[in-house]
């Protein structure tokens, strides 16, 4: 089985969807995937955050794109990679310098260290960064 | 061209990945060897689809496009199918078919698989009665002549053959392995 390991270290809604796009495309290929979420990352799986993600400056233009597309908000495909059993691990060392909870964020989330991401990894075929 | 499918996904107006993802639910629910027809409107889920298929060990069929619409054609792949097994007693491989159709001889080729298989691509002639409907219309065969049994890899068309042999057909044949190796001429309807 194809294994797909992703760190999601920006919190955009660009970033997001890069993230959960191929995330959800992948575990719906029969890809077993995992992300962890490490700084801005974290606003990707936050709560109230992820409902909001900002669109970088001067590209507030692209959002009536993302709506004629009829491309799914960000909450929907979080709704779908757990529906598709993607592991999603929220950095503890950084929710530490956030001061942020694990109530903080959508349910369905694990808590590890980069230990966890590198034991998951090791075995991946395919690493990516966004 | 209507092609008759076990069933049928709306996924029309949806953004990658929904196509896909919406594909594999529908997938599961399947049983091996039925298929499914995905419309979709996003350009590139003619791509996607086929990419998609290929990583889950789907059988792509083709695609249509009416009025806007890409009406994609899958097959759920069946792991029973990959397997070589030959339990009908007579078969004949494909170059020697081919030689049997070019000559004067007059034979029946009867292709089994699913009818939206058939529509992408069939040996020109062939009688189509897909496996599941044989039971019901084999009659509709010429026993007269030397039945030549063909699906895609030679499984289908093995219990195809047996069963038209239990029926008391007695000149019947499996071709192997089937359309995956077909070199020759191709008739789309």
């Amino acid at each position: 089985m194809t294994k797909v390991a992703i760190i999601a270290a920006n919190g955009g809604l660009f970033d997001a969807y890069k993230v959960f796009n191929i995330a959800t495309a992948a575990a719906a290929s029969d890809a077993e995937v995992g992300i962890f979420f490490t700084f801005e990352g974290l606003n990707l799986i936050h709560n109230e955050a992820n409902k909001n993600l900002p669109i970088p400056e001067g590209r507030e233009h692209f959002q009536e794109g993302f709506q004629q597309a009829n491309v799914p908000s960000i909450e929907e495909l979080v709704t779908i990679a757990k529906d598709l059993d993607v592991k999603l691990i929220a950095c503890q060392m950084t929710m530490d310098v956030m001061n942020l909870k694990k109530e903080d964020f959508i349910d369905g989330i694990e808590v590890g260290g980069t230990a966890t991401f590198v034991e998951y990894a090791k075995d991946a075929n395919i690493s990516l960064t966004f | 061209m209507a092609i008759k499918v076990n069933q049928v996904l709306d996924a029309k107006g949806l953004a990658c990945p929904m196509p896909i993802v919406k594909t594999r639910k529908a997938i599961n629910e399947l049983e091996p060897g039925q298929v499914i027809e995905v419309q979709a409107t996003d350009k590139g889920s003619t791509a996607d689809i086929q990419a998609w298929a290929k990583s889950t060990g789907q059988h792509y069929l083709g695609t249509v496009e009416e009025d806007h619409v890409l009406k994609h054609y899958l097959r759920k792949g069946s792991l029973d199918e990959e397997k070589e097994v030959a339990k009908h007693p007579y078969t004949i491989d494909l170059d020697s078919l081919r030689k049997k159709i070019e000559g004067d001889e007059k034979i029946t080729l009867l292709d089994v698989r699913e009818p939206a298989e058939f529509a992408f691509g069939h040996i020109p002639g062939a009688q189509h009665i897909s496996l599941g409907e044989l039971e019901e219309r084999f009659e509709e065969l010429n026993q007269e002549d030397d039945i030549y049994v063909i699906c895609r890899t030679g499984h289908r068309s093995d219990m195809a053959s047996r069963q038209l042999t239990e029926k008391g057909l007695s000149q019947v044949i499996n071709v192997v392995p089937g359309m995956s190796e077909w070199q020759g001429a191709i008739e789309k309807e």
